[in-house]
């Protein structure tokens, strides 16, 4: 390929993430209720949202660690956000959902409490983490506001990966 | 650039293929040095591998091949007898062009190998002076082409061009001999030496070479050439008949994975076949539906079979390289020593045949090295100075077996002993509770090394632990056995496929793990008496053999809530060369399963291997036998009887008492509801046999008794018992059958499944109410 191509192309690639960047670009999330707080993914990340269904437990795991479960053919880590977030473990009820999160090859199943709604959220709505939070090992992507509600936006890379 | 590439992919596979083959050709040369079919075919290779490199332009490679060529050439023609020096010239060669080929395949040139020194030797032989000119062009290689045919055949001699328009036809006619060749060694035939028609071609020279000079042999050579075209179609027959085609090893691995897929729907397909069975008992469409499942199931067999068949590849691709192994130790060891290979034929799993190389060499090297003496201690022991090394293969049930005998001085159980107890490896009280098959296994353990002096061969202390670790990767079993005096036998025994495999399925409590086949030997029913506890860990006399004991529950923190009978099942798992016995609640079954992986989330946790999915769509997980042994180790013996029953508290007052309602019709709730109210106990409802269940299983209440409809859906009442039987503190729970089916064969199945009362409706409030103040022993002053 030659390089004047490679250019063009590395152009077009800094515009795109240009446009991006800009304030009014739409994001849209998915919200949920665990213990008290509402928190939000990107709509892109859900693979999908199950009522909940049977799954096996896995020995030698810490206790957020639900176990495994089936999921058409696949087999599927299932992560308790509550007890994740240092929340007391909750029964299920007709409002409990499990969330398949996806992002590259990583797939799991998270126990939420309850689903809010889908929601667009302007990028200026969306305020940082706050800083003692912040940082590379901070689950949080950000804040939004919308209605004088406040979403903790997660970071589903960082809930994708194994900490234990 | 792609055609190139094209090109040398296949080069490549075509020549590894014949390299293969020859080290194996050459030590029986060796043995036959006489034997002209066999240099014939040896010589084809070298010069097949020196038309193509020249072609693709590896100089080094060229050169190289050129001066085997020149010294196998004269053997052809009796000018030179191959003794074992030459050979050890020639090995060393043939060393080089693997290695060459080697650094071909990683960077598509052939510099970097150290050819000079060997083509100088090389040289020696065929005669030359000595002085070969370092290659990188090709012109000198020419010039050391003539002059080294020079000394066979002046007639030859003459024209440059003619000479090596030759060499291009002759190694563009080699290269297809091969191809077919290989594509029949490919399809597990085994191929003649040297079939009729490559002697055609290598009457070619001959016949085109000597026009120039003399033309008048060249009518004899004709005949001659012609009677070799007559010879070769019989034996191209059956090349047409066995086509075989190339297939990425990527596509026959996708194709498994749809095939487990596949099985996996297969064994739900039955599950649900059964349910179906159960609840419509009698009805026609059942005979059709059970023809298709078990239509379906058998398919799915075959295919599974016949797909395993194209991923495997006879064990002696591996067992090839080991008589040229033998050869090089013999020289180097200086001990006589022969090897005798049998069932080349059997077949294995491609990714066991290539998993399995490395420990043979191991196994093989430490024959050599400590099992076989020296010629004059063996001939002192009144023994044949040759020893020999037997390598089988053969099949046993689902498994392949491969043994390894050796004749030589066998195993001695009190030397590993103490030599184990220096080490540190064992103490002296485990040693002397050792049978001679433990101590046999000494030699697999990590750091021990039997050979006084380390040697370039063996002695390291790292080679049968590699052993042992790879053979249990593949689920393997090591089984020794040895004589002192009279030699050693090790059995490997490796399931035949890793992507699909049996699998016995164990319960504990309420969750069912499944354990590979492959490492379990037997399982036994003890009672618990025969349980001994010996400092702090679990042991059973299992014949005259101790086997220690772990439960299942211990290893994977299950918690003990159901009832524990008088009786447990062992699961004797055998792995490598130890042994465990396994404690588990209940037996279930053997079920053939597909394994998948967890995904990185869950990857690597200790004594899981994976899970699988079963006929009910649930989730298995498949038991690492070797970390589960190894965990067991560390592991401390609990109780097996849990002495903590539940404790009921004293009934204060009427609403302490609680009764479950279970049916599925909401009226039918409400009509039981209506009859007890008037008691003041507490009432909790559940509309089905699961819902019940998960209540009791939340432990929110406790119950004193239960009112159960039989008629329901997603579990009827009958199970809905059963299961609750299967708890122990639900044990003496009274429950009530209340149904509409008067049968008596009814009533019988409610006994049996533990129900203790049996109310047909319609029934009366009084007698509902009567019947459950009888069974959960209300106390009369709490009615009003």
């Amino acid at each position: 390929m030659s390089d004047k191509l490679k250019e063009i192309i590395n152009k077009q690639k800094k515009k795109d993430s240009l446009s991006i960047s800009h304030l009014d670009e739409v994001v849209q999330l998915v919200g949920f209720i665990i213990g008290e707080e509402e928190y939000a993914v990107p709509i892109l990340t859900i693979q999908e949202i199950i009522k909940p269904i049977s799954w096996t437990r896995v020995p030698q795991t810490p206790a957020y660690i639900l176990g495994v479960f089936n999921l058409r053919g696949s087999v599927i880590p299932l992560i308790d956000l509550r007890v994740k977030f240092g929340l007391k473990a909750k029964k299920h009820n007709e409002e409990t959902r499990f969330f398949v999160l996806k992002q590259g090859n990583e797939v799991a199943g998270f126990v939420i409490d309850r689903l809010t709604m889908a929601l667009r959220l302007k990028k200026g709505d969306i305020g940082a983490a706050p800083d003692s939070v912040a940082g590379d090992d901070s689950k949080i992507d950000g804040v939004g506001k919308q209605d004088g509600r406040i979403l903790t936006i997660l970071k589903v890379k960082k809930l994708l990966e194994r900490d234990f | 650039m792609d055609e190139f590439q094209e090109i040398l992919q296949d080069f490549l596979v075509e020549s590894f293929e014949l390299v293969e083959k020859l080290d194996e050709d050459l030590v029986e040369l060796e043995a036959n040095p006489e034997d002209l079919e066999l240099l014939n075919g040896i010589f084809r290779v070298a010069h097949t591998v020196k038309g193509a490199s020249s072609f693709l332009n590896f100089d080094v490679l060229t050169h190289l091949t050129h001066h085997m060529e020149d010294v196998l050439n004269k053997a052809r023609h009796g000018d030179l007898i191959i003794d074992a020096n030459i050979m050890d010239v020639i090995l060393e060669s043939i060393d080089l062009m693997k290695e060459l080929l080697v650094t071909i395949r990683d960077t598509s040139a052939d510099a970097g190998v150290d050819v000079v020194e060997c083509v100088l030797k090389l040289d020696k032989i065929s005669g030359g002076d000595g002085n070969v000119e370092i290659p990188i062009s090709v012109a000198p290689v020419v010039v050391e082409e003539i002059s080294a045919q020079e000394e066979l055949d002046y007639d030859n001699m003459s024209d440059e061009d003619v000479e090596a328009e030759i060499e291009r036809l002759l190694a563009e006619r080699q290269t297809q001999d091969k191809a077919k060749r290989a594509a029949k060694i490919a399809a597990g035939e085994s191929v003649p030496e040297a079939p009729p028609e490559p002697s055609e071609a290598d009457e070619k020279p001959k016949e085109v070479a000597p026009k120039a000079p003399t033309p008048v042999p060249t009518a004899s050579l004709r005949a001659k050439a012609e009677d070799a075209k007559a010879a070769a179609p019989t034996s191209r027959t059956p090349a047409a008949v066995e086509q075989t085609i190339r297939v990425d090893v990527k596509r026959l691995d996708h194709l498994m994975n749809l095939i487990g897929e596949l099985v996996l729907a297969k064994n739900r397909l039955i599950k649900i076949n059964d349910d179906v069975e159960e609840r419509y008992e009698g009805e026609e469409f059942l005979e059709e539906l059970n023809q298709v499942v078990s239509i379906v199931s058998l398919v799915t067999t075959d295919l599974q079979i016949a797909v395993m068949k194209t991923r495997m590849l006879p064990i002696g691709k591996v067992f090839n390289k080991f008589p040229r192994m033998i050869r090089d130790l013999t020289r180097e060891l200086n001990k006589k020593m022969e090897l005798e290979l049998a069932g080349e034929d059997t077949e294995l799993d491609k990714s066991i045949v290539e998993e399995i190389g490395d420990p043979l060499v191991h196994i093989i090297r430490n024959s050599c090295d400590h099992g076989i003496e020296m010629p004059a201690v063996r001939l002192a022991a009144g023994k044949s100075e040759t020893g020999t090394i037997t390598l089988k293969a053969y099949n046993e049930g689902n498994a392949i077996v491969i043994q390894i005998d050796d004749d030589g001085k066998g195993l001695d159980a009190e030397m590993l002993k103490a030599k184990s107890i220096e080490k540190g490896i064992i103490t002296e009280k485990e040693a002397d509770l050792m049978s001679d098959k433990e101590a046999f296994a000494l030699i697999f353990a990590p750091g021990f090394s039997t050979a006084a002096a380390v040697t370039s061969v063996s002695g390291r202390g790292v080679g049968m632990d590699v052993v042992k670790t790879n053979i249990e990767k593949l689920n393997g079993i090591i089984d020794i056995e040895s004589a002192l005096g009279k030699g050693t036998s090790l059995k490997l025994k490796i399931p035949l496929t890793l992507a699909i495999i049996q699998a016995l399925l164990v319960g504990v409590q309420e969750e069912h793990y499944a354990i590979p086949l492959a490492s379990v030997l037997e399982t036994v029913r003890i009672s618990k008496d025969e349980i001994f506890s010996v400092e702090n860990r679990s042991v059973l006399r299992l014949r005259d053999e101790v086997l220690s004991l772990v439960h299942i529950g211990d290893i994977f923190e299950v918690e003990r809530i159901l009832d524990s009978s008088e009786h447990v099942y062992v699961v004797v798992l055998g792995l490598g060369s130890s042994k465990i016995g396994l404690i588990v609640d209940s037996l279930v079954g053997q079920e053939e399963i597909v394994i998948k992986s967890m995904g990185a989330y869950l990857a690597g946790i200790e004594g899981i291997a994976g899970a699988t999915i079963r006929g009910d769509g649930g989730v298995t997980l498949i038991v690492d036998v070797a970390a589960l042994m190894h965990m067991a180790k560390g592991v401390k013996a609990t109780a097996l009887v849990d002495e903590g029953s539940s404790t009921t508290k004293e009934k204060t007052k009427a609403s302490d008492y609680t009764v479950m309602i279970v049916d599925d019709s909401k009226t039918d709730r409400m009509i039981m509801r209506k009859s007890l109210e008037p008691l003041g106990v507490t009432l909790v409802e559940a509309s089905d046999g699961q819902e019940a269940l998960a209540i009791l299983k939340q432990g929110d209440h406790h119950f004193d008794a239960m009112l159960v409809d039989i008629e329901m859906p997603r579990m009827d009442g009958y199970s809905l018992a059963t299961e609750i039987k299967k708890y122990n503190r639900y044990k003496n729970l009274p429950l009530i059958a209340v149904t509409s089916r008067t049968g008596k064969s009814d009533r019988m199945r409610g006994v049996e499944s533990g129900m203790v009362e049996y109310i047909t409706k319609p029934y009366s409030a009084d007698y509902l109410s009567s019947v459950v103040q009888r069974n959960v022993n209300f106390k009369s002053e709490f009615l009003s």
